[in-house]
């Protein structure tokens, strides 16, 4: 028999990027909050090191047992048989991957709300992707854009701003939609590099900027600014500039003494009554069971898991899975394309300090940023050129054909070029399809006995492949223009496994092809709420997690102002 | 995100497998642990070709990337174990029926013939040439640029090669101009002692 611990208001379960974001507005507000969590707290001394061994090769930050324990599976689709892919770099911890993540804390923009309506209104129905099940989002940029900036403040986001109020500042990003208000912070400076190929994309006529990151530019209610010493990606800050839960929204939370953590605790099923409420969260710590019983429970666990533990929590009001009665739990899932362009220079770049998310970024490409009349596709790519390289990713670097794999020629290679080789990082606009979806693995199991998620990827897809080969072309012209003597590009492929993986519990009005209604909050089970990507539509052309956190305060908002209608 | 996307399997496991800190530390003081002499003759017979000694200086032997896959193969690494030794056995075979002797007699230019036969896929009778090559390559890189505080890297002879100037605690943008060339900061993560 499970242990039953005393009831609280609100079962969080997962205190990542964005449940330790949806805990601060509901302390706030006087609610008794348990955070359920799978990991615990990560110690900056301890834990965090300028060591490449340690973070990249060993991934002592980023792999923790529960994350490995199921990871999910990949095939195409039925008739095949799914395989685990090679890893899974989402954790488990009290700041969740927030704590090694790059940091890019981009806004959407408004496009990528009305994605459906803007291409079918400018380019025809038939510009549609096909086999897409793309809507548009229930809600606005505009109404999303005070939770940006809620969040922007919270967690201290670096950035300049290209757009206040529908005028160019002739500062950041021009393609943006229309901020109320500077970034808290200015941005990350640049490395020489990165200014030099700033420059370059300027004399191509494009207009690069500093993108914005959620890390100290300066410091900050306490928190260290950034020392750019080279080892933030699947690395923890041990100054603790980059924003991660762990050290903003989460220990603010505490402050209030209405949240308690629960920690190491490997969350099993939601429960629920006959009527179909949830009422509350089984979890097993230590080998022992628990219930903790809560009047609403807000699911913020990572995308396969949160569809996950939906298709596993089966009751008698929800026989294939919790709140999956129209058949939406899995589905409208996508992983993020993104591609990578590697270019060798003819002198060095010294691009080995710094940070994933110090560098240039140019969005010509991206969204509906020009005009896609007559090339097949819809959607682009944002292209961004970093710093931060490692020794021994710099030693295992592609020779370009220019010199064999060992021996004194090869050594004679990486002496000269390890130091002169450039990576990118592009991310595509990517919808949600027919074929594309999640659902429970019929072989591999957790050490439980629980099936693992398996993702049906459906296969190539001809919008997001042009998509990404118009991208790599034009990083490809970049770093030609830039002084490149080589250029090699990854041919596109269909992602797998992803730390950029989106729906699954979708977010829409119809709650026939909708899990969670325009708040947040499941169309069957009333007390239940979905924090996360996966309830986002469609993509971006860039990274998901301020625009998850923003819907995850606004979802918090919203049961504060509605607590007597939704906790009973 | 590069590395999240070219990760292997075995990687995972061995990092889901990781030993404590204090155990690798008490590791770091004692000699080879996982290969007996004889394979740790074979192993730095085969790695010396991989990188060699040259006038660009230390190669991999130099370096100790040997110890560092020795410990790593007795500790994290240890579920590969068997394997990479069925692998290095197998080559050192196939230098034998091919070459006359085992892979550590044979001199530099019998060595590349028996190494450049696995990494061009000629090696008759070695299937398992072509994987032990690449995690005999890829084990000596982590040694060899890794921090010395994983027992290679000696000397920091890696991190000058390819001039890299160290895992500095802070950086200023003096440090990251294009064209400064940042003076060796050859210091491990973990302390001084290890170099």
């Amino acid at each position: 028999m499970a242990n039953t611990l005393k009831p609280v208001d609100v079962a969080v379960l997962g205190l990542g990027a964005t449940g330790g974001v949806a805990v601060l507005p509901l302390a706030r507000a006087g609610l008794k909050i348990a955070g359920i969590e799978a990991g615990t707290w990560m110690d900056p001394h301890r834990d965090f090191h300028a060591d490449e061994i340690y973070n990249n090769v060993r991934r002592q930050v980023t792999t923790s047992p529960k994350a490995q324990r199921e990871i999910p599976t990949v095939r195409t689709g039925p008739g095949e048989k799914a395989r685990p892919p090679a890893a899974h770099p989402m954790m488990n911890a009290i700041g969740g991957t927030s704590i090694h993540y790059w940091a890019q804390s981009w806004r959407l923009k408004a496009w990528d709300f009305k994605t459906r309506s803007e291409t079918t209104q400018r380019y025809g129905a038939a510009a549609l992707p096909a086999g897409t099940t793309l809507e548009d989002w229930p809600l606005t940029y505009d109404e999303l854009a005070p939770f940006y900036d809620v969040v922007e403040d919270e967690v201290g986001v670096s950035g300049a701003a290209g757009n206040i109020g529908g005028k160019l500042t002739g500062r950041g990003n021009p393609f943006e939609s229309p901020r109320a208000k500077e970034y808290p912070m200015p941005p990350l400076r640049g490395a020489g590099f990165t200014d030099h190929m700033a420059e370059t994309a300027r004399k191509l006529g494009w207009k690069p900027f500093a993108p914005p990151a959620a890390i100290n530019s300066q410091p900050r209610k306490g928190r260290s600014s950034c020392v750019y010493h080279g080892y933030c990606g699947s690395g923890g800050c041990h100054v603790s500039a980059k924003g991660s839960t762990a050290v903003t929204t989460i220990p603010e939370a505490q402050k209030t003494k209405n949240l308690t953590i629960f920690d190491n605790a490997h969350v099993t099923r939601i429960e629920t009554d006959a009527n179909g409420r949830v009422t509350g969260v089984r979890y097993l710590r230590n080998r022992e069971e628990f219930f903790q019983p809560a009047k609403v429970v807000l699911l913020a666990g990572y995308t396969y898991e949160n569809s996950r533990l939906l298709l596993l929590s089966k009751s008698k009001p929800y026989p294939k899975g919790l709140s999956n009665n129209h058949g939406q739990v899995g589905r409208h899932y996508f992983g993020h394309w993104n591609s990578f362009v590697t270019a060798l220079f003819p002198h060095d770049i010294n691009t080995w300090y710094g940070l994933p998310a110090q560098g240039t970024t140019c969005d010509e490409w991206a969204d509906d940023n020009f005009d896609h009349s007559g090339m097949g596709f819809i959607g682009g790519s944002s292209l961004h050129v970093m710093t931060e390289r490692h020794p021994i990713d710099a030693a295992a670097m592609n020779t370009f054909g220019r010199a064999p794999g060992w021996g004194s020629a090869w050594k004679k290679f990486i002496q000269e070029n390890a130091g002169r080789q450039s990576n990118t990082y592009i991310q595509t606009n990517t919808f949600p399809y027919e074929t594309m979806y999640l659902d429970l693995d019929d072989e591999i199991t957790d050490p439980l006995g629980d099936p693992v998620c398996r993702i049906n990827t459906g296969g190539m897809r001809e919008n997001e492949r042009l998509a990404t080969q118009n991208a790599n072309s034009k990083m490809e012209q970049w770093f030609q223009a830039a002084g490149a003597i080589q250029v090699a590009q990854t041919p596109p492929f269909v992602p797998g496994v992803s730390t950029h993986a989106y729906g699954g519990t979708r977010m829409g009005d119809n709650a026939d092809t909708n899990v969670v209604n325009r708040w947040g909050f499941s169309h069957e089970a009333p007390n239940l709420g979905v924090l996360g990507a996966s309830v986002m539509g469609t993509s971006g052309a860039r990274n998901p997690t301020l625009t998850a956190q923003a819907l995850a305060w606004r979802t918090a908002d919203y049961l504060v102002k509605n607590w007597k209608s939704l906790s009973s | 995100m590069l590395d999240e996307h070219t990760l292997t399997r075995r990687d995972l496991l061995f990092a889901a497998a990781f030993v404590p800190v204090a155990a690798l530390t008490a590791s770091a003081q004692t000699g080879p642990v996982a290969l007996t002499p004889g394979e740790m003759k074979t192993l730095e017979a085969f790695i010396d070709r991989l990188v060699p000694t040259d006038e660009l200086g230390p190669g991999a032997v130099e370096s100790r990337a040997q110890l560092y896959i020795d410990r790593v193969l007795a500790g994290p690494n240890a579920n590969e174990k068997a394997e990479f030794l069925e692998g290095l056995e197998a080559v050192n075979a196939y230098a034998q029926g091919t070459q006359g002797a085992p892979l550590a007699d044979l001199p530099a230019e019998k060595r590349d013939l028996v190494l450049k036969a696995i990494d061009e896929n000629t090696a008759e009778g070695l299937p398992q040439g072509r994987p032990f090559f690449n995690r005999a390559r890829r084990l000596t890189l982590e040694g060899m640029f890794g921090d010395p505080y994983y027992g290679g890297n000696g000397a920091f002879a890696g991190w000058d090669l390819i001039r890299y100037p160290g895992p500095r605690p802070a950086v200023d943008a003096e440090m990251q101009r294009m064209d400064a060339a940042p003076a060796p900061y050859d210091h491990s993560a973990w302390g001084p002692q290890y170099k």
